[in-house]
């Protein structure tokens, strides 16, 4: 998928919402959810034909568990200490 | 809601499976590539509209400006960190569990370049740590957002441009949406830099 279509719809998308500021907010939350399960069900087919990610998975057990674990557990605290020396709220 | 996400992504799986070994009966272009892009774009847009018509979303944007910018860089770190202390751990070569920690998600990327830098074995745990981190954050999204309402983006890494995106949106709230955007894509940008990077220099 090539960034810049995905940086286009979303800078069209929040153009448009910006024109629109002023009317009646519609609620997209059930079209969006519609989307989202089409979404990960074409995601879980990509993974599910991709016989060289699956043959990977037996193969490499803990490493890869403990690296995934350590990785994702330093992400989320360095991301914490951040907003706060820099005050995001 | 989360369950549904669950059940839709394990049928996928299962079809895929099967349409890619009891031949193609579906061509299985059409959903990976044609549905699948589809609806990304379509929801990026109709976040996007969301997110515009949004006064108090655009007005909270509009403070945080460029502060938004160190969330990929603290991603990037704490992921490449990790990675270092996994691989002291466990006693392995520890530029390529860097390396590998370093696809942040992405695993289309990690896989095949790890693979080519450090050997087919690298090459399996840089496509199964990547792609784990990318199923991780969306099936434990409910539960990580109350640790911290930014803590989906650091997990989601490289991949919050795109596949989590619509989740974090609609768990960690529509004023996420930028953050969450340029995440992810500062990480993709950062991805293919940075395990080359630790391969040839380290």
């Amino acid at each position: 998928m090539d960034l810049i279509k995905l940086v286009v719809l979303l800078v069209a998308g929040i153009l448009v919402g910006y024109f629109l500021r002023n009317q009646k907010r519609i609620n997209f939350s059930k079209v969006t959810f519609g989307i989202i399960i089409v979404l990960m069900f074409s995601l879980g087919f990509t993974i599910g034909s991709n016989n060289e990610l699956l043959n990977s998975l037996p193969r490499v057990g803990l490493n890869a568990v403990v690296i995934l674990l350590l990785a994702m557990m330093f992400s989320v605290l360095f991301v914490k200490l951040v907003r706060r020396s820099v005050n995001i709220e | 809601m989360i369950k549904y996400i669950v059940a839709a992504l394990a049928l996928g799986g299962i079809v895929g499976y099967l349409n890619n070994n009891w031949g193609n009966i579906t061509a299985g272009n059409f959903v990976s590539d044609y549905l699948f892009n589809v609806s990304l774009l379509l929801l990026l847009f109709i976040m996007g509209v969301s997110f515009g018509m949004d006064k108090e979303s655009m007005a909270k944007m509009k403070r945080l400006g460029f502060r938004i910018l160190v969330f990929p860089f603290a991603v990037a770190l704490g992921s490449i960190l990790g990675g270092l202390v996994g691989g002291l751990i466990l006693g392995i070569n520890v530029t390529a569990s860097m390396a590998v920690s370093a696809g942040y998600g992405w695993y289309t990327l990690a896989g095949p370049l790890t693979g080519q830098l450090f050997g087919a074995e690298w090459g399996a745990v840089g496509f199964t740590v990547n792609f784990l981190r990318e199923l991780v954050t969306i099936i434990t999204i409910s539960l990580t957002v109350k640790i911290d309402k930014y803590a989906p983006i650091a997990l989601g890494g490289a991949t919050t441009m795109d596949t989590t995106l619509p989740m974090i949106v609609r768990y960690c709230g529509s004023d996420t949406l930028i953050t969450a955007f340029s995440s992810g894509f500062t990480l993709s940008i950062m991805a293919p830099f940075t395990i080359t990077t630790i391969a040839t220099l380290i």
